[in-house]
C-alpha cells in the first residue's frame, strides 16, 4: 500500500534520530554527517519556510496545468464544465504518484498536489450532486484516507478527520430537529469512542509508518470531545441551527451540564497530561483552559477587559514563577531543565516576532490630526510608545 | 513515541553508526524519563508580560481623565523601578558577548520594564509635552532606552522594539503586519528612499559590530529587518509609472539580493536565504512584465498559457538546486 521504498522511510527515521541525538550532544557532528551520507532517504523538507515556498510553487504548477486543460476543453462548453473537476482531481492523483516515484515526501510539492486533489474531488462531487454535503464529505474522507495510507501524508489525516466529522454532522442534520438537538452528545460519544480506538491502535503498532497520523487523529478526538459540549459552541450552534433564542432569565436546556463540562474537561486534560507526560495533551489543555475563560467572559462580563488583562498577567506570572521555583532543581521526571532530546522551543524563537508586531512603535501621528485619533494610535500618544 | 525512538537508537547501534558508550549514555538519559516544562513555563512568563502591559496600557487610556495624572505616572514609575531594580541587581553588567540571566524570569522583567517605559514616556508626552512639538524626539527617546536595554541586558525582544522605534523615527512602520499594507511606498518616493537608507545603515552597523565583535548574535535580527524593508520598498516601487524609478529600484533590489545572498551564507541562515529567493523571484517576474508590457501579446496569449507549466517546472528545478546547494554549503 505504501508508495515509497520502506527502506528509505526507515533510513529517514534513523537520520532524524541521529539529528536529535546530535542536537542533544550525544554524538559528534562528523558522526551525524557520516550517518546522513551512509543512509539514503526520501527527499523531505524539514524547514517549514522552504516547504511553504515549494507548496506555493506546486500550487502554481497545478493551476497552470489545469489552465492548459481548460483552454483545450473550453470549446466543448457545458460538458466540460461538468467533468473538469474530475479531470483536475485525476491530475492531482497522477502528480502525487509521479512525485512519489521521485521520492518526494513532505516536501511541499507533494502537499500541493495532495491538497489540490482533495479540493477538486470535493468540487467535482459538489457539481455532480448539486451540493449534497453528506456525499461530498464521504468522498473527500475516502480520498484523504487513501492518500494517508498510500503516501503517509499526515496533513491528509487532518483532512480525513475533518471530513469524517463533517459527514457525522451533515448525517445528523438528515434526521431533522431531533438530530440537531442530540448532536452535541453524539459528537461527544463519537470523539470519546474514537479516542480510545486510536489509542489502542497506537499501543499495538508494530511499525512506525502510521504513527504520526494516528497521533494526530488521537489529538483531534480530544479537541472534538472538548468542543462538542463546550457551552459557547453548543449555545451558538443551537441558535444557528435550531433558531433557539435565549431570552434573559432563561438558558438553553442542560445548561448546567454544559457549563460543568466546559470547566471540568480542561482540568482533567491538564492533570492527565502531567501524569502521563503527554505534551500534546498538555498543549490542548492550555488552549482548552483559554477557550473556557473566553466562554465564560463571552456571556458574563465578570471584570472589565483591562482589569482582567492586568490581573490575568499577574496571576499567570505568579503561576509561572512558582512553578519554575519548584521545578528548577529537579533532575528527572517533571522538570524545568531543558530536555536534551525533545526540544519544544520552536515557539520561543517566534517570541521576538510577536513582540515586534504587538509592541512595535509606529510613526508619529501629526499634530494636525483630531485629538481623538491622536491618542488612538496605540499608546503612541503623539508619537512614541508601545501600542497595544 | 518513546518505543519507536528507542528502536531507532537501537538500530543505529546495530548498524555500528554509534558506539556502545554513546548508546548506553543515551539509554541512561532516556530512563530518567524527563518531561521538561521549560518552553511552556517561559511562554507563560512571556504571555503574562504581554497581558499585563496591554492591560496597563488600556487602563491608562480608558481612565485618562478620571484618575489623577500624577497618580498614574507615579504608579507606572514605581513598577518600572521595581522591574529594573531586579534586572540591574542580578545582571552581570555589560558584556560584548552573548549573556543570559541566572534566573529566566529576569529576561521577561526586562521586557516588561522596557514596554512600560515606552508607555510612560508616551503618556508623559501626551499629557505634559516635555518635548514640546518635537514629536520625533518623543519616538527617539524610547528608542534609545530600548537600544540601551537590549545591549546591556542582551535581550532580543527588546532589540526588535528598538528597531521598530528607529524606523518609526524616520516615518516607517515596520511591525510585521504593517510592513506590507500600511506603508504607502507608492504615494511617497521619499519614504522609499529613507527605507533603503535605513537598511543600508542597519547593514553597516552589523558589519561594524562584527569587526569590533560587539554582540555578533544580534546581527541576524538587524539583517532580517534590513532585508525585508529594502526588498519590500524596492518591489513596491518597481510598479511605479516612472521609468527611471522602476529601473533604479530594480537595480537596488538586485544589489540587495546579491549582498544578502552572500550574508545568508555567512550567517548560515535559512530564514534569510528563503526570503531572498522569494523576493528575487517576485522582482524578476515584475521585471519581465515591465520589459514586455509594451508588446502586444493578444495574438499569442494561448501559447503563453501553454508555456506556463514549463515555466513553473523550470523554476521548481531551479529552486530545488538552490536549496540543495545551500544545505550542502552550511553543513560544511
Amino acid at each position: 500500500m505504501i508508495a515509497y521504498d520502506k527502506k528509505k522511510i526507515d533510513n529517514g527515521v534513523l537520520i532524524d534520530e541521529a539529528d536529535t541525538l546530535y542536537k542533544g550532544g550525544f554524538i559528534s557532528k562528523d558522526q551525524k554527517k557520516f550517518i546522513e551520507k551512509e543512509l539514503p532517504d526520501l527527499k523531505s523538507q524539514g524547514n517549514i519556510l522552504v516547504r511553504i515556498g515549494f507548496f506555493l510553487l506546486g500550487c502554481f504548477l497545478y493551476l497552470s496545468i489545469c489552465g492548459v486543460i481548460t483552454l483545450v476543453g473550453l470549446s466543448s462548453e457545458r460538458v466540460f464544465f461538468e467533468i473538469c473537476c474530475y479531470i483536475f482531481a485525476v491530475i492531482g492523483f497522477v502528480g502525487i504518484e509521479l512525485l512519489a516515484t521521485q521520492d518526494y515526501h513532505n516536501h511541499g510539492l507533494d502537499d500541493a498536489f495532495i491538497l489540490g486533489a482533495f479540493l477538486n474531488v470535493g468540487a467535482a462531487i459538489a457539481i455532480t450532486t448539486e451540493g449534497y454535503e453528506v456525499i461530498i464529505a464521504l468522498f473527500v474522507s475516502v480520498a484523504s484516507l487513501f492518500m494517508f495510507l498510500r503516501f503517509l501524508h499526515v496533513l491528509s489525516m487532518l483532512v480525513f478527520c475533518l471530513a469524517v466529522t463533517a459527514f457525522l454532522f451533515f448525517g445528523m442534520f438528515e434526521f431533522g430537529d431531533v438530530g440537531k438537538t442530540i448532536l452535541p452528545f453524539v459528537a461527544m460519544i463519537f470523539a470519546g469512542v474514537f479516542y480510545f480506538v486510536t489509542k489502542k491502535i497506537i499501543d499495538h503498532l508494530a511499525e512506525s509508518y502510521y504513527y504520526n497520523g494516528l497521533l494526530l487523529a488521537n489529538s483531534f478526538c480530544l479537541v472534538l470531545f472538548y468542543l462538542s459540549c463546550n457551552y459557547l459552541v453548543v449555545r451558538e450552534l443551537s441558535a444557528e441551527l435550531l433558531g433557539v433564542e435565549v431570552k434573559p432569565g432563561t438558558d438553553i436546556p442542560f445548561a448546567f451540564f454544559f457549563y460543568a463540562f466546559t470547566l471540568v474537561v480542561p482540568v482533567i486534560y491538564l492533570v492527565k497530561a502531567l501524569k502521563t507526560k503527554d505534551r500534546i495533551m498538555l498543549w490542548i489543555s492550555f488552549l482548552a483552559i483559554a477557550f473556557s475563560i473566553y466562554t465564560i467572559r463571552f456571556y458574563h462580563s465578570v471584570l472589565p477587559v483591562e482589569v482582567a488583562l492586568t490581573l490575568g498577567g499577574l496571576v499567570l506570572f505568579a503561576i509561572a514563577y512558582f512553578s519554575i521555583r519548584k521545578l528548577k532543581e529537579k533532575e528527572s521526571g517533571l522538570t524545568f531543565k531543558p530536555d536534551r532530546i525533545n526540544h519544544s522551543d520552536a515557539i520561543l524563537n517566534a517570541e521576538a516576532l510577536v513582540v515586534a508586531s504587538a509592541f512595535g512603535m509606529k510613526p508619529e501621528v501629526k499634530p494636525q490630526a483630531s485629538p481623538m485619533e491622536f491618542g488612538d494610535g496605540g499608546f503612541s500618544g503623539g508619537g512614541s510608545g508601545g501600542s497595544f | 513515541m518513546k518505543k519507536f525512538d528507542e528502536q531507532a537508537t537501537q538500530s543505529l547501534f546495530e548498524k555500528n553508526l554509534i558506539t556502545e558508550n554513546q548508546f548506553r549514555e543515551i539509554k541512561e538519559y532516556r530512563d530518567l524519563s524527563i518531561f521538561s516544562l521549560n518552553a511552556e513555563l517561559k511562554l507563560f512568563l512571556y504571555l503574562s508580560v504581554i497581558l499585563f502591559t496591554s492591560g496597563i496600557g488600556i487602563l491608562i487610556y480608558e481612565n485618562i481623565d478620571s484618575i489623577g495624572h500624577i497618580a498614574i505616572l507615579s504608579l507606572l514609575l514605581v513598577v518600572i523601578a521595581v522591574c529594573f531594580f531586579y534586572c540591574f541587581k542580578y545582571s552581570k553588567g555589560f558584556q560584548k558577548e552573548e549573556t543570559t540571566f541566572e534566573h529566566p524570569v529576569l529576561e521577561y522583567l526586562v521586557l516588561a520594564g522596557n514596554i512600560l517605559t515606552c508607555i510612560f514616556i508616551g503618556y508623559l508626552q501626551f499629557q505634559y509635552k516635555p518635548f514640546g512639538e518635537h514629536y520625533g524626539l518623543a519616538t527617539l527617546v524610547p528608542t534609545i532606552v530600548s537600544f540601551f536595554c537590549a545591549y546591556y541586558f542582551d535581550n532580543r525582544s527588546v532589540l526588535t522594539i528598538a528597531i521598530t522605534g528607529l524606523a518609526a523615527y524616520i516615518g516607517l512602520s515596520v511591525t510585521p503586519q504593517d510592513l506590507l499594507k500600511s506603508n504607502d511606498f507608492y504615494a511617497s518616493q521619499n519614504l522609499s528612499y529613507s527605507a533603503v537608507v535605513l537598511s543600508v545603515l542597519l547593514v553597516l552597523w552589523v558589519i561594524y559590530s562584527r569587526r569590533i565583535s560587539l554582540k555578533t548574535h544580534f546581527g541576524l535580527i538587524f539583517l532580517t529587518f534590513a532585508l525585508h524593508i529594502a526588498s519590500i520598498a524596492s518591489i513596491a516601487n518597481m510598479n511605479s509609472y516612472d521609468t527611471i524609478t522602476w529601473i533604479l529600484f530594480s537595480i537596488i533590489l538586485a544589489g540587495s539580493t546579491y549582498y544578502f545572498y552572500k550574508a545568508s551564507y555567512d550567517y548560515k541562515a535559512m530564514s534569510l536565504y528563503v526570503f531572498i529567493i522569494v523576493y528575487a523571484y517576485i522582482g524578476a517576474n515584475i521585471f519581465l512584465f515591465r520589459v514586455f508590457e509594451n508588446i502586444d501579446f493578444s495574438d499569442i496569449w494561448e501559447l503563453l498559457i501553454f508555456l506556463l507549466p514549463a515555466y513553473f517546472i523550470v523554476s521548481i528545478v531551479l529552486f530545488i538546486k538552490l536549496i540543495k546547494n545551500f544545505h550542502k554549503e552550511i553543513s560544511e
